[in-house]
């Protein structure tokens, strides 16, 4: 029975954090158990899409990773003159550990991947290649940088590891909350980059947003009652779900206002919109910051169209957001939404008090857009060169310049 | 066990500063918190007081010394803890009890040591 290669590869791909953590736990060497496994990945692409994927698939990469590890434990110990010490790895029990310690297992090298004694490049270097199962070279096509790079510094992130005796466990109660914060920024990190590049003339980045949305699945299934789990998925989810309708045939981006929104995902906004409520019950007081963006995606999603949009409870939600979590970057989301509501004279004063962003593009261009809407096109064509000249992406410009060509209708 | 470095980057204070003698309770209060696990550590007289030494032309060569410390930076080295730890979240832990890590006189740097043995 032969199996098509991208069925193989994908199997290879969900299965490859489950069999690093079962090894890394089995060997206390992260490294050593990525490596390992990815001999084992290469073999099975090998034989799988020839003999058909095994009925256990999991339990087939552990046992050869198994014995990768070994070998390679042999190699390393017969070259240092030691004898070795992977005797008590040679378990001839075949029976796969069940799925509850593989949990606990794969919970611990997230916290492992996202220590925030590694640098934010290299904890979104790891979590792609090791939770998220991607090659040296998807890694490198997926942070825009050259195999070398992504490869170095994989490579320094695992020494690190090993050297510096990063601990392969969940931290305790106390530490938690701080800790899984630096989670939840790497997979937000890595969605940001893929809905909305810092870099290039892409518009989005879908591989990088799929990759984030499985890093954020793959949390909500380790942690599925901790409320900025859910929130960072729901958010994933509502903003996602105009996949289809963000980018024009030119290339240009298109703004929510001329997105169609019948072809929005309806799944994933049903997703959402019920994660987000699920968010909210469980922290009702003082609701968790990727909740409560999450509730002002859904409030997009819910609205049949821009017009029909509820605005009030957007900006009470931004409200919130400002109680829970006060960025620049949220006073500015608040800001747009009081220009839809109440005009672009109150928008441009809500903008302009925002502070600590007027080195940033997006605040210029914002600017930009409602000095336009006012007929002020002097003052507007200032700050989109500003904008431009702080390096906005060449999508957010063009859209921008469409805009700023279009008739003032305030 | 492993061990660790915990590099001691502080205001750069003379011994006869008052500032020195108001900081010594507080590293007599760590030094006595952290006894089980510290293996070692010295306090250093201040950046003044170093000298940067180098043999020009190899072994054997002329020896160069120059006066202050390698790197001059705001923060000098003042000095450091040997401690032991099972892992670095441990170590962190420790270090983040040092005085110079929250009495605002600057910070610890982490190392854990090679084992060249």
């Amino acid at each position: 029975m032969t199996a098509p290669v991208d069925a193989v590869e994908r199997t290879v791909r969900d299965e490859f954090a489950r069999v690093v953590a079962t090894l890394a736990r089995v060997t206390g060497d992260v490294g050593l158990a990525e490596d390992a496994t990815q001999e084992a990945v290469v073999r099975a692409l090998q034989v799988w899409p020839r003999d058909g994927v095994p009925e256990q698939p999991r339990a087939w990469l552990t046992t050869v990773a198994r014995r990768c590890a070994i070998d390679r434990i042999r190699r390393e110990s017969q070259r240092e003159g030691k004898e070795a010490e992977a005797v008590w790895l040679l378990d001839p029990d075949p029976t796969p550990p069940p799925e509850s310690v593989v949990r606990d297992d794969v919970l611990r090298l997230v916290f492992t991947c996202c220590h925030p004694a590694l640098s934010a490049q290299a904890q979104v270097a790891l979590s792609l290649r090791t939770l998220g199962g991607l090659t040296t070279a998807e890694v490198a096509r997926a942070l825009l940088i050259s195999e070398a790079t992504a490869a170095k510094r994989l490579t320094r992130a695992k020494q690190k590891i090993a050297d510096a005796h990063i601990p392969y466990r969940v931290p305790s109660d106390v530490e938690l909350p701080a800790r899984l914060k630096g989670v939840l920024a790497t997979v937000y990190l890595i969605f940001n980059e893929g809905y909305a590049p810092s870099a290039g003339d892409c518009v989005v980045r879908q591989d990088l947003v799929d990759e984030a949305l499985r890093l954020g699945r793959l949390l909500h299934d380790l942690m599925p009652d901790e409320p900025g789990v859910i929130g960072l998925l729901a958010l994933m989810l509502l903003l996602d779900c105009r996949r289809t309708t963000r980018v024009a045939p030119d290339g240009t981006a298109l703004r929510l206002v001329d997105q169609n929104r019948g072809a929005w995902d309806a799944r994933m906004a049903a997703e959402g919109v019920t994660l987000v409520a699920e968010g909210v019950r469980r922290t009702p007081t003082l609701p968790d910051p990727y909740v409560v963006q999450a509730a002002i995606a859904g409030c997009h999603a819910l609205a049949p169209s821009y017009q029909e949009t509820d605005w009030d409870a957007i900006i009470s939600w931004y409200d919130v957001l400002l109680l829970v979590s006060d960025t620049p970057a949220a006073r500015l989301g608040r800001a747009s939404a009081i220009a839809e509501r109440d005009g672009p004279a109150a928008g441009l004063a809500a903008v302009l008090a925002v502070e600590g962003l007027d080195h940033h593009a997006w605040w210029h261009g914002s600017r930009a857009e409602l000095l336009h809407r006012l007929g002020r096109d002097q003052e507007a064509r200032a700050a989109r060169d500003e904008a431009d000249r702080l390096g906005l992406n060449t999508p957010a410009l063009r859209s921008l310049d469409a805009s700023l060509s279009r008739p003032a209708s305030p | 066990m492993p061990q660790y470095a915990a590099l001691i980057w502080s205001t750069d204070l003379e011994p006869s500063d008052p500032a020195f003698a108001a900081m010594m309770p507080r590293y007599d209060a760590f030094t006595h918190e952290a006894e089980a696990v510290i293996r070692g550590g010295a306090a250093l007289y201040n950046n003044a007081t170093a000298t940067t030494v180098r043999v020009q032309g190899g072994k054997g060569g002329d020896v160069v010394t120059t006066d202050g410390p390698y790197a001059d930076t705001k923060e000098a080295l003042t000095g450091f803890f040997l401690v032991e730890a099972a892992d670095l979240d441990e170590a962190v832990t420790w270090a983040s009890k040092i005085p110079a890590a929250w009495d605002g006189s600057g910070c610890v740097e982490v190392r854990p040591v090679l084992d060249v043995g």
